[in-house]
């Protein structure tokens, strides 16, 4: 992985941050900050052990892209974070959310919608893949998908989805602030065979 | 045993591995992902699984065990980390196994889980069904019955193999576990 690729996933998260940013703040009303604070480029591995090492639970909704783009973006958070941002999305006090009913999974199914869709979109329009015009490249994501498992189950299914075992994944760690309450989440994207890593 | 870290020798005889794999010395050890573990006498091995199968193969009358964590059916030729593929985790696992008791003979047995389809996007034949065929039919060409199995479904496993007594422990959010 070069220093190059790295750099280039960096631009695209923060640029789909600032338009997640956006997109979130309008849908709750409400001042919301999205921001990278890093990004690493690991095999995904040794991305199991940075969520947690298996033993707890992890949320994560994921999306399957396919089209000009290839791969998976997931969005990943453990139980306490992401209920916290659940609450946070549906306008709740803090701790109201104590397990995943349908409202709290919706509200992180619908923010990983948002995120994902800034991420495609910044992605498409900062470069496309390799042999096409930025702005051109059809992109087609799936509806994110809920899964509430162990870390190391999770982050297996994600490679394995897409038949490659030696997936590089693109780890971000993310900061959501809304109304000056802090949530971190995870946010990740395992590039499928159309997007160059090696570059 | 040449590569590090050196493991301590608390309680089990610990079978020499190759650099793919993780010594086994610890008594619940941990199995990473494209890993074998092979102990003996006693101790627990342990691994997660969603789409991967948590394959533990073993003698029960000499007290030896190996599980396995394969992540996809085929190697394609590729041998520099066995314990990732079906066609190669197995055969190598069986070598470390009689390593492990010097030579002796073995009565083989195994169990298996794993093969979960985490996500409703994949279709069709996905990798963890590929994976459990993969699997079955390499024991089945080398004679080892399958006792007990745990494969299939939508969420991912938390796996414990005791080489103690032989059983596997099964964990899955959410619901009580169940002992193959």
């Amino acid at each position: 992985m070069s220093d190059g690729s790295i750099t280039r996933q960096t631009h695209l998260f923060v640029r789909a941050a600032d338009d997640a940013s956006r997109a979130l703040s309008r849908w709750l009303g409400r001042p919301t900050r999205i921001s990278v604070r890093r990004l690493e480029a690991l095999p995904l591995e040794r991305a199991v052990g940075v969520l947690g090492e298996g033993e707890g639970p992890l949320v994560a909704c994921a999306m399957r892209i396919s089209g000009a783009i290839d791969g998976i973006l997931v969005l990943a958070c453990d139980d306490p974070s992401g209920l916290a941002l659940a609450d946070m999305l549906l306008g709740r006090a803090a701790g109201t959310s104590t397990e995943w009913g349908e409202l709290e999974t919706s509200a992180a199914v619908e923010t990983a919608n948002i995120i994902g869709c800034a991420y495609l979109n910044a992605m498409t329009l900062s470069e496309g893949p390799q042999g096409t015009t930025p702005g051109d490249a059809e992109v087609l994501p799936t509806p994110p998908w809920f899964v509430r498992d162990f870390a190391a189950a999770v982050m297996e299914g994600v490679m394995l989805s897409q038949a490659s075992d030696g997936a590089t994944i693109f780890l971000t760690h993310t900061d959501f602030v809304i109304e000056d309450s802090p949530v971190t989440c995870s946010l990740l994207f395992v590039p499928g065979a159309g997007i160059r890593t090696d570059a | 045993m040449t590569h590090p870290p050196a493991p301590s020798r608390r309680n089990a005889d610990v079978a020499p591995t190759p650099p793919a794999t993780r010594p086994t010395a610890f008594h619940t050890n941990a199995i990473g992902i494209g890993e074998i573990g092979v102990a003996r006498h006693e101790g627990v091995l342990r691994t997660f699984v969603g789409s991967c199968i948590g394959l533990a193969i073993f003698d029960q009358r000499q007290r030896v065990a190996g599980l396995a964590h394969i992540m996809l059916p085929d190697s394609k030729g590729d041998l520099s980390q066995p314990g990732r593929y079906a066609d190669t985790a197995i055969p190598e696992m069986m070598r470390l196994l009689r390593d492990a008791v010097g030579g002796l003979n073995l009565r083989l047995a195994a169990k298996m889980v794993g093969g979960a389809k985490m996500f409703a996007f994949q279709s069709g034949v996905t990798v963890g069904d590929q994976n459990v065929a993969a699997v079955e039919r390499i024991l089945q060409g080398l004679g080892i019955p399958v006792l007990a199995r745990d494969c299939g479904g939508e969420r991912g496993r938390r796996v414990s193999f005791d080489i103690t007594n032989g059983e596997m422990r099964v964990e899955t959010l959410g619901l009580p576990p169940a002992i193959l």
